[in-house]
């Protein structure tokens, strides 16, 4: 009966909860700037691959089986398959010619699964469930389709960290195929990518492909990006700025291939 | 042990499902139907502590930054807790069927919300786009909970 007149004392459970609450303010607070937080991160993810395997290995074979009915996807992959080898040929080129000289042994058309993509950094990098041991080097490209997506920032034994192409600190020499005209391209850190520094008045137009070009060691050159999308600016110092449509989806991939 | 198991199952389904759809809850859904059914305890510490270890290793497995689900999920029993309180044991029969079906709404509602609330959005997709994708897809999972629930109920009284 005491029960009906007796409201139940929830004191202690405040006192808890609310240190609780602080507790995980605090962590939001100030682990965003440790980096000691990724390898926190990595580890749990390396932890969880254990009992996870058995989901990735269902999703691997729904996946397989869902490719194998729908013949437009298969030939989707086979295009893909198709663009990869033709982007590690280009680097073997490269790398035969003293160019970048980035993968060690034959790694190209490898799919990796997308295991990390953090809302607060989620067009400047993500992590896949590859690393050293399946010879991922850093430096290398990331692909999604046969697009380039990204390189591969930091190598893990089990896993790595990609920096996307919409990442405001990847900076990668680039050229319209059309024009030969060389700039860079470079997210925003917001989902848009952009071709920085083409002179004004050279007859770009929307449409033209865009590859990575042979300067510096960053990257092999060929490897498809995107197209001209339209003119972003057309600054006073001569130069203009071009948005890129990414071949890539860049919002909606959940594996990519290197 | 049923809390790690369902936050287990929640994280295969995610990875199985691979970003196509939303996973509903579980773990919440659990730890607040848990707490619904628990009238032994004298306190309900363990549901805040596991509230906050499930919230922290789902943020670092996830998220990638822990505290967005931590608190979330925190914030869920504290009200849980406090409002299922001012019920007394014998008035929590079939009749609160509404109520309990606000509780564990609301474990699924306000989670996801609180990055969406910080952040704005999440990657390419709105705030509001993904809460209704999210509670569309956590709707049979509450209601089978909710039936559960009521079974239990009707169990306990007969």
């Amino acid at each position: 009966m005491d029960n009906f007149t007796q409201p139940r004392n929830t004191t202690r459970e405040w006192v808890h909860g609310l240190t609780a609450l602080i507790l995980g303010l605090f962590l939001l607070g100030v682990s965003s700037g440790l980096g000691v937080m990724k390898s926190i991160v990595d580890i749990w993810g390396s932890l969880l691959s254990i009992p996870e395997y058995p989901a990735v290995i269902m999703r691997e074979m729904y996946l397989g089986w869902r490719s194998n009915s729908i013949g437009r996807d298969k030939l989707n992959e086979e295009l893909a398959r198709l663009r990869n080898e033709n982007a590690k040929l280009r680097m073997e080129n490269a790398r035969l010619g003293g160019g970048a000289g980035l993968l060690s042994e034959d790694t190209g058309g490898r799919r990796a699964r997308v295991t990390l993509r953090a809302p607060m950094s989620w067009w400047s990098e993500i992590r896949i469930d590859r690393g050293e041991q399946d010879n991922v080097v850093q430096g290398m490209p990331v692909f999604s389709r046969g697009w380039l997506v990204g390189r591969v920032s930091s190598v893990s034994p089990m896993s790595s960290w990609a920096e996307l192409i919409t990442s405001a600190s990847l900076m990668i020499p680039a050229v319209i195929e059309e024009t030969r005209e060389l700039g860079v391209v470079a997210g925003d850190g917001t989902g848009a990518v952009l071709l920085r520094y083409i002179p004004v008045g050279r007859g770009v137009r929307a449409g033209m492909k865009v590859s990575t070009a042979m300067v510096g060691e960053q990257l092999p050159p060929g490897l498809p990006i995107g197209q001209i999308a339209g003119e972003y600016t057309s600054g006073a110092d001569g130069y203009s700025t071009y948005r890129i449509e990414p071949g890539a989806d860049m919002s909606g991939f959940y594996t990519v291939s290197y | 042990m049923l809390l790690t198991i369902l936050w287990l199952v929640q994280d295969l389904l995610t990875v199985f499902i691979g970003g196509g759809m939303q996973i509903p809850g579980l773990f919440m859904l659990g730890l607040v139907y848990k707490l619904l059914i628990d009238e032994g305890s004298e306190d309900s510490l363990w549901a805040i502590w596991s509230a906050f270890a499930g919230g922290i290793l789902w943020d670092l497995r996830w998220v990638g930054i822990p505290g967005f689900f931590t608190l979330g999920y925190v914030g869920v029993v504290l009200i849980v807790i406090q409002v299922w309180g001012l019920i007394p044991p014998q008035g929590r029969v079939s009749g609160t069927g509404l109520l309990v079906f606000a509780l564990l709404e609301l474990s699924q509602l306000l989670p996801p919300m609180l990055p969406i609330l910080i952040l704005g959005s999440l990657g390419g997709t709105t705030g509001l786009g993904f809460m209704l994708i999210q509670q569309a897809y956590s709707l049979p999972a509450i209601l089978i909970c909710m039936y559960v629930y009521l079974r239990h109920i009707r169990n306990v009284k007969v």
